[in-house]
């Protein structure tokens, strides 16, 4: 397995995890009756890291991009490939005179 | 002259032969997943060089075909089509009878049909199969174009562009269709018909260059300063969209000498358009290679006439 897919799965495990911090936290602090002002920082920090490793992780298992700009796809394109059109293939040429089997 | 045809039948032969001999040493050892490979680039990039294709189809892929799974039979409509271009209809017989085993009732392998038929010189035949297929299914544009493609091929060119202006009036987003009405025209030397479907494919696309390298080489063929004018316009589009396009360069280098009379400022973009084609050469080539190119001597030549004749 590459590691960029590796780096998707330990950054969902981790944002999960961080989620469900949260949710023990909240708990913590009804059972211990506090006021809730914020999350802790280690949460914070967790879920926020795991977020940019999940990100990075998944640009790279994608694939490849496309070029941005429209016509860079067009470039390799050939004045042969423009006139080459399967749909009207006619087979009337040279071909038969030149590759039959004799 | 006779004995010079007669070598030039010769020397083609030769080439054919010399090319099939090259292919077969390249591939003896094709692993079957190469030869799946390259069939499936030449399907992508549409490359229409049917010796290649039969030629790993009986080398490698026909014995391995069952190991391709679904795309077995994209394979064989492929391998069929590039049979027919080499006049090889023992092999596209057998694909079009799996392939016809397997889709009984399809309209594309009834279209293959006609076209072995078409390949045999049987045009009454096909024919007859084409109609078949569009009283089934009028809207079925592929059995359509292959009777367009049928009176092109018997040489009835104003027939084919009847057919397909016709075809065009229901389907007019088909690009494909107006390049080949474009073909056409050019055949029967109608530049302005001609230039009228390539402005229609560069409002298609508009970011395609060889639309406009082509309409830009319509308009130099038409001549005359108005033309010559826009064909400038559009080899330098051409060239600004495809920067390493030597054609588009050369044509602008082209259009702007034979404008030059009319407008000094031409002459700037001729010297640029040289000064692009030189850096191409200069980085292309070996320094050998470029004494032996006549190319930059000419548009050298070129331009010295042009700055002494103004």
């Amino acid at each position: 397995m590459g590691f960029h897919k590796i780096c998707v799965i330990v950054g969902l495990v981790a944002l999960a995890h961080a989620a469900y911090s949260a949710a023990q936290h909240r708990a913590y602090l009804r059972l211990t009756e506090q006021e809730f002002t914020r999350l802790p920082w280690d949460i914070l920090v967790q879920s926020l890291a795991s977020l940019v490793l999940t990100c990075y992780g998944v640009v790279h298992v994608a694939g490849k991009f496309k070029e941005i700009c429209a016509s860079a796809e067009l470039d390799n394109k050939t004045w042969d490939t423009l006139s080459n059109r399967q749909a009207f293939y006619s087979f009337n040429h040279r071909g038969r005179a030149l590759y039959e089997e004799r | 002259m006779e004995t010079l045809n007669y070598a030039c039948v010769i020397t083609i032969e030769n080439l054919v032969h010399f090319r099939r001999e090259l292919l077969l040493s390249t591939m003896s050892n094709t692993r079957w997943e190469d030869a799946r490979d390259q069939l499936r680039k030449i399907r992508e990039e549409q490359i229409r060089d049917g010796l290649l294709v039969v030629q790993l189809w009986e080398d490698t892929l026909c014995d391995h075909i069952h190991k391709l799974g679904d795309e077995m039979w994209v394979v064989q409509e492929q391998v069929a089509i590039a049979a027919l271009d080499c006049s090889r209809l023992d092999i596209a017989d057998e694909c079009r009878e799996k392939l016809n085993a397997n889709f009984p009732h399809s309209n594309r392998v009834k279209r293959l049909e006609g076209m072995v038929h078409e390949a045999a010189g049987e045009y009454e035949e096909a024919l007859k199969l084409y109609s078949e297929i569009l009283k089934d299914d009028p809207t079925y544009t592929l059995a359509r174009k292959r009777q367009i493609a049928i009176y092109k091929g018997q040489n009835n060119i104003e027939k084919a562009i009847e057919m397909l202006n016709d075809y065009l009036k229901t389907f007019m987003t088909d690009f494909d269709a107006w390049m080949e009405l474009c073909d056409l025209y050019l055949c029967k030397q109608e530049y302005s018909k001609a230039c009228f479907c390539m402005e229609e494919l560069i409002m298609s696309n508009p970011q395609n260059h060889l639309f406009h390298q082509k309409y830009a080489e319509i308009k130099y063929t038409q001549g005359g300063i108005e033309n010559m004018e826009s064909a400038r316009a559009y080899f330098g589009q051409a060239a600004k969209l495809n920067p390493n396009s030597m054609r588009a360069h050369l044509g602008l280098l082209l259009s702007s000498i034979a404008l030059s009379k009319k407008d000094p400022n031409n002459s700037k973009y001729a010297a640029w358009a040289a000064q692009q084609i030189t850096d191409k050469y200069q980085t292309q080539e070996t320094k050998e290679q470029i004494k032996e190119t006549k190319v930059l001597e000419s548009i050298q030549n070129m331009l010295a006439m042009l700055t002494s004749g103004n």
